[in-house]
């Protein structure tokens, strides 16, 4: 019942963000000359018109999903990784490449990719945690730098030494996977695939970790006074390699089910492009990383994406009106740390009736 | 004598609580009146209050003749108060000149002219006989040079009425002697002093009048000459102090052994220590803060590495051992700052109970803590510390605990884990007088259960009732070592300033 | 082509300019005790309201004003949600980037109806100062003269800065609100006031890097033409330690590996290897961060 009321507590502002994201929306349609009620139904059909649609947003919602619960239990340790882009590129890269050159039945294919997929996308977020920790090198700046090699060095893999050559495409792409290797679709013939389901999973056992397990206890204490974590007898590095660990895990695995289940290669740019590392950072921060509420909050952003691919087809109001609602929800969530702060003042004039 | 300064009736609430009810204050030219009264008593909200940080809720301020209302501090600053706060107020990166001029620069067309601003300060610190070195970087000034800065800045500013917060909490005996001089100096050249501070023989030395609070009331206005502090004592509790517990004398052998302890970073911090602490006794550390009691804690506990040296504990040789090692070989930590090291404001009671428990065998099972189980075990120590956690209750944040309600929970988990050994640092900072009686005994008692205890406090009234010896930190190293029979707070003194005393077992330096 | 060679330190100059400015209007915020995450998306604004108002009144010094202004506006929002709802600023400065790439694309579909890019080849770029006298010396002419009259502007502001900061009263006190603000505050000096001012001066030294980046050469906008550099910007004033002199330095490095990545376009390297270059090294350089613990301990306690 508390999990019930934290988390529907932990929506509240969230709600609000959306609405005033939403009323920024309009504001940017009525700029455009647009009809806003007409806009936003062509965005309601475009997420959740038909279940064709409804299963797209889904299938968008899943790397997005992955990459916000990664992200999270990095924030929850005081962690900000933000470099979740670089860990899914080079999971999903490496993914690729053992799941078309492992000699093995499909199956292993398939276990190996995903065991590949999330391990380098571990280790590259292990490297800056490890800076961290052993340089005091901020991880903010070098996860950050660290996308850019990242996603330039996945791009050479697949221009130059494991290009596709056979097809007409100049698309630089790995070949593509033997349909052995591919992860099913949930439901014939729509986009939604079993990556969806790794995604539920993941956010079940994340929340059933983070709430129940000592483990979980100590990332919390970690994330709010690092100093009373140390002197709890809590291993700071520990903690925080093993939080940025699974959280580039996660960001690996949102690449590998990309590759797995939605394009069967790897596409240079194909994970960039539409923002799924971004977007998730924002999926964490809506639900302030809360890994139920992630579940919430990446289908929402996932359906202002695919609701506004439908607005583009259909009116002349540019796709970017998503990026848009979503950039005012993430700036308004902040809203949150306002009410944070009150409490915290709060706290410190309890103390000094206490003290003075 | 005409009034200066008059406060009348002054009330502040905050919600419910109280912390001034109807406090009357009034203070003449050329006058220092101390305001005494224990921790909670009222006396730094009275204070912010006439420094325009806090607005009464009732109440008027008369400077002068004329009702006043300070809206904020630049208020009161321009109308002739200045504030030595306890925590100072000085940027350690710029110099001595710079922090007394900041915010009345001298200046020419927007440029600051610093040399100026260096005559002006020669000039003052020449007129009010407070030297300072006015081109030196603050952070290496001395604490009691910092403190000449504060209150030249406040006389730069142009204060008539000087406010002093616990002026004397950070300085060494020496310094304090000094500060008492300037206090009367000013007193003499007419200004007038506000003299904050629970330290009653300081207050019969320098003060002409004396208020009493506590609990928010004023209990007496006295004259120094009317009174001494056995009367004062009496106003500022309101009844008889309890007893401490009879200590059963024990001696079970060695629990601590620490030797040749050494922490460099720049320079030396702690520097070849060796103490032992047997079972069953209460070793005693003092020393003016700052002179390697945090180092020599945070290196036995294991959140620091020592360079030279070695720490046993019951047996086991911990040293540079990993906090969680040295916490399961029998040590409990309670710290000297509760918010930076003691607890997590924003999470709850209970977790804030839970670390350090959170692993144990007997709070878990299948990997899954039992929090319920452990829940009965907090709200044992709710009962029996006496901690009002609020309506919430172990659900409540941290945070919203006063000072001495989380203060007592930090006690109730570290006792919790009833190991031979424990750190006690400061373990009555800032707590009320009903909190400090009740964690005094708690350390007592454990200590007649035949565990050992290191108790670090700047209080020396705190280490004089509790040790059964007393070590005096100077410089990073022990520079004298009494037994509870010889040590009064004259001796202590003399060491804790760098100085020798006849006839103790005093060790090299 | 040579890997080095004169002309390689007059591209440097040029590539300097963006971070440099950038990077002295992370100072300021830095000074004031705000780490502004936004200088990327700061200048992106910049940029793209460069071109906008390049466009409209084709007056380059218009141009360039408005560039200003659209990005001191953005750096009000960010100084409104740091400072008055007291958002997490790293929160907020990431917000502003997304804000900054998801309005400049939209804005770049809804004004001039392209995707991806906007060039006209009938806009006139900034035009480039031949100083008298230093032009005509042999090989210093070359590398100091002829470049756009900001490129000049950044390297004065970083004199004016360091003057500000060093020899004025309210640079004093702007100093002394970043090293402790609750003193500051008793003291009655007006914390807001001067955190507000520094974050403006902030925002409009990143809009006229955008304009330099936009007109300052190509004269055209892509989309996320930042790439990053306001990133290298906030790791040249860390390595700058917030010191406007210092930041000259560690930008003008950061400028040569810029301008080095782009001579090596010209070997017969892999695009990605060059393009990576910048990254690598300002990696390379945090090791030699001398005040790391400055950002990095208190990133971990104000994330959440």
């Amino acid at each position: 019942m508390a999990a019930i009321k934290e988390l529907s507590k932990s929506l509240v502002q969230p709600f609000l963000a959306v609405v005033i994201g939403l009323l920024t929306g309009a504001l940017v349609i009525a700029a455009v000359g647009e009809s806003i009620l007409g806009t936003y139904q062509e965005m309601w059909k475009g997420a959740f018109g038909s279940f064709y649609f409804f299963t797209s947003t889904l299938a968008r919602a899943t790397p997005i999903m992955l990459i916000a619960l990664g992200l999270s239990l990095a924030f929850r340790a005081g962690v900000f990784n933000l470099g979740a882009e670089g860990q899914m590129v080079l999971g999903a890269v490496s993914a690729a490449l053992v799941a078309i050159y492992l000699p093995a039945p499909g199956m292993i294919k398939i276990v190996a990719g995903i065991f590949a997929g999330m391990a380098v996308g571990g280790f590259w977020a292990l490297l800056p945690g490890f800076m961290e920790a052993r340089f005091r090198i901020p991880l903010l700046i070098s996860t950050l730098l660290f996308n850019y090699i990242a996603v330039l060095f996945a791009s050479y893999l697949v221009t130059e030494p494991f290009r596709d050559r056979s097809g007409s495409a100049a698309l630089a792409q790995t070949v593509m996977l033997e349909k052995s290797a591919w992860l099913p679709k949930l439901f014939a013939g729509m986009s939604v695939h079993a990556g969806f389901l790794f995604a539920i999973v993941a956010a079940l056992l994340l929340f059933w970790v983070l709430r129940f397990t000592p483990f979980g206890y100590e990332v919390k204490m970690l994330g709010q006074n690092s100093l009373f974590a140390q002197y709890g007898g809590i291993n700071r590095i520990r903690v925080m390699l093993t939080g940025m660990f699974a959280s580039g895990g996660l960001a690996g695995l949102a690449g590998t089910v990309e590759v797995m289940g939605a394009h069967y290669r790897f596409v240079d740019g194909a994970l960039t492009v539409p923002g799924f590392a971004w977007t998730g950072l924002m999926a964490a921060l809506l639900a302030n990383s809360h890994p139920l509420g992630i579940i919430v909050t990446s289908i929402l952003l996932a359906a202002f994406q695919t609701g506004a691919m439908g607005v583009e087809r259909n009116t002349d109001v540019p796709l970017e009106l998503a990026s848009v609602i979503q950039a005012v929800l993430i700036l308004f969530i902040s809203a949150k740390f306002s009410y944070d702060w009150w409490k915290k003042r709060k706290a410190k004039g309890g103390e000094s009736h206490g003290a003075l | 004598m005409t009034d200066r300064l008059e406060m009348r009736g002054m009330t502040k609430k905050y919600g419910d609580f109280t912390a001034n009810d109807k406090v009357s204050f009034s203070l003449a030219a050329g006058e220092v009146h101390a305001i005494v009264g224990e921790n909670g008593a009222g006396k730094t909200t009275l204070m912010r209050m006439l420094y325009g940080m806090e607005q009464p809720t009732s109440g008027e301020i008369v400077l002068n003749g004329k009702p006043v209302v300070f809206r904020g501090p630049e208020d009161a600053i321009r109308n002739g108060i200045g504030m030595v706060h306890q925590h100072f107020m000085l940027f350690g990166e710029f110099s001595v000149t710079e922090n007394i001029v900041i915010g009345y620069e001298p200046k020419q067309a927007g440029f600051f002219k610093r040399k100026d601003a260096e005559d002006k300060v020669r000039a003052l610190s020449e007129q009010y006989r407070i030297p300072i070195h006015p081109q030196a970087k603050v952070a290496n000034c001395s604490i009691g040079e910092q403190q000449r800065v504060e209150i030249l800045k406040v006389l730069y500013q142009g204060a008539d009425i000087i406010v002093l917060d616990e002026p004397t909490a950070v300085l060494t005996p020496l310094e304090v002697r000094d500060l008492l001089q300037t206090i009367r100096n000013l007193a003499e050249s007419g200004k007038s002093v506000i003299l904050i501070t629970h330290k009653l023989q300081e207050v019969m030395e320098v003060a002409d009048r004396i208020t009493v609070l506590r609990g928010g009331k004023v209990t007496g206005t006295v004259s120094r000459t009317e009174t001494n502090t056995d009367d004062l004592a009496r106003l500022m509790v309101g009844r008889e102090l309890q007893e401490l517990a009879e200590r059963v004398p024990l001696d079970k052998g060695p629990l601590l052994q620490v030797e040749n302890l050494t922490v460099r970073e720049k320079q030396t911090l702690l520097d070849q220590v060796s103490f032992t602490v047997h079972h069953g006794e209460i070793v005693g550390i003092a020393g003016v803060s700052g002179n390697g009691q945090s180092e020599l804690l945070q290196a036995i506990s294991g959140l620091r590495t020592a360079q030279e040296g070695t720490v046993r504990l019951g047996g086991n040789d911990v040293t540079n051992k990993s906090v969680a090692t040295i916490r399961d070989a029998g040590l409990a930590h309670i710290p000297e700052d509760r918010y930076l090291w003691g607890a997590a404001k924003l999470s709850s009671v209970e977790e804030n109970a839970l670390m350090g428990y959170q692993r144990k065998p007997a709070y878990n099972r299948r990997g899954v803590v039992l929090r319920e189980k452990f829940r009965q075990v907090v709200k044992g120590w709710v009962e029996q510390f006496a901690i009002k956690t609020g309506s919430r209750q172990l659900q409540e944040l941290a945070g919203n605990l006063s000072g001495g309600n989380l203060q007592k929970l930090i006690v109730a988990r570290e006792l919790g884990q009833e190991t031979p050994f424990l750190i006690a640092a400061e373990p009555t900072r800032g707590v009320d007088i009903g909190a400090m009686e009740y964690i005094h005994q708690a350390l007592i008692e454990k200590r007649n259960q035949g565990d050992g205890i290191l108790l670090v406090s700047s209080e020396l009234s705190e280490i004089l009732a509790l040790s059964d010896r007393i070590l005096v930190m100077y410089k990073g190293r022990i520079a004298g070592e009494l037994s509870r029979l010889e040590a009064t707070e004259e001796k202590i003194s003399v060491i804790m300033a760098g100085g020798s005393i006849h006839g103790s077992n005093q060790r090299a330096i | 082509m040579e890997l080095f060679d004169w002309s390689l330190l007059s591209s440097t100059i040029r590539m300097v300019t963006p971070i440099l400015l950038a990077a002295l209007g992370g100072a300021l915020c830095a000074r004031v005790g705000i780490f502004n995450v936004g200088l990327e998306g700061l200048v992106l604004v910049g940029a793209f309201s460069a071109i906008v108002g390049n466009h409209f009144t084709g007056n380059l010094f218009l141009a360039v004003l408005i560039a200003a202004l659209v990005s001191i506006v953005f750096s009000l929002l960010f100084a409104y949600m740091t400072i008055r709802l007291r958002a997490n600023e790293i929160v907020i400065g990431v917000a502003i980037n997304f804000l900054a790439l998801g309005l400049t694309t939209f804005a770049l579909r809804a004004i001039f109806g392209v995707k991806g890019a906007f060039y006209d080849k009938d806009m006139a770029g900034l035009p480039t100062v031949e100083i008298p006298f230093i032009h005509d010396i042999p090989v210093i002419g070359g590398i100091i003269s002829g470049h756009s009259p900001l490129v000049y502007f950044a390297f004065l502001v970083a004199i004016l800065l360091y003057v500000f900061f060093y020899r004025t009263v309210t640079g004093f006190r702007v100093l002394a609100v970043g090293l402790n603000p609750v003193a500051a505050r008793s003291l009655g000096l007006k914390v807001t006031g001067l955190q507000v001012l520094a974050i403006v001066m902030s925002g409009a030294l990143c809009g006229i890097a955008g304009a330099q980046l936009s007109l300052g050469q190509v004269t055209m906008f892509t989309e996320g033409m930042t790439a990053g550099r306001g990133f290298i910007a906030l790791v040249a004033m860390m390595m700058g330690q917030s010191h406007p002199l210092g930041i000259l330095a560690s930008s003008l490095l950061f400028g040569l590996m810029d301008a080095l990545s782009i001579r090596l376009q010209g070997f017969s390297l892999p695009t990605q290897f060059t393009a990576m270059l910048p990254y690598v090294l300002t990696i390379a350089a945090m090791f030699f961060l001398k005040n790391k613990s400055q950002i990095g301990s208190d990133n971990q306690q104000s994330t959440r």
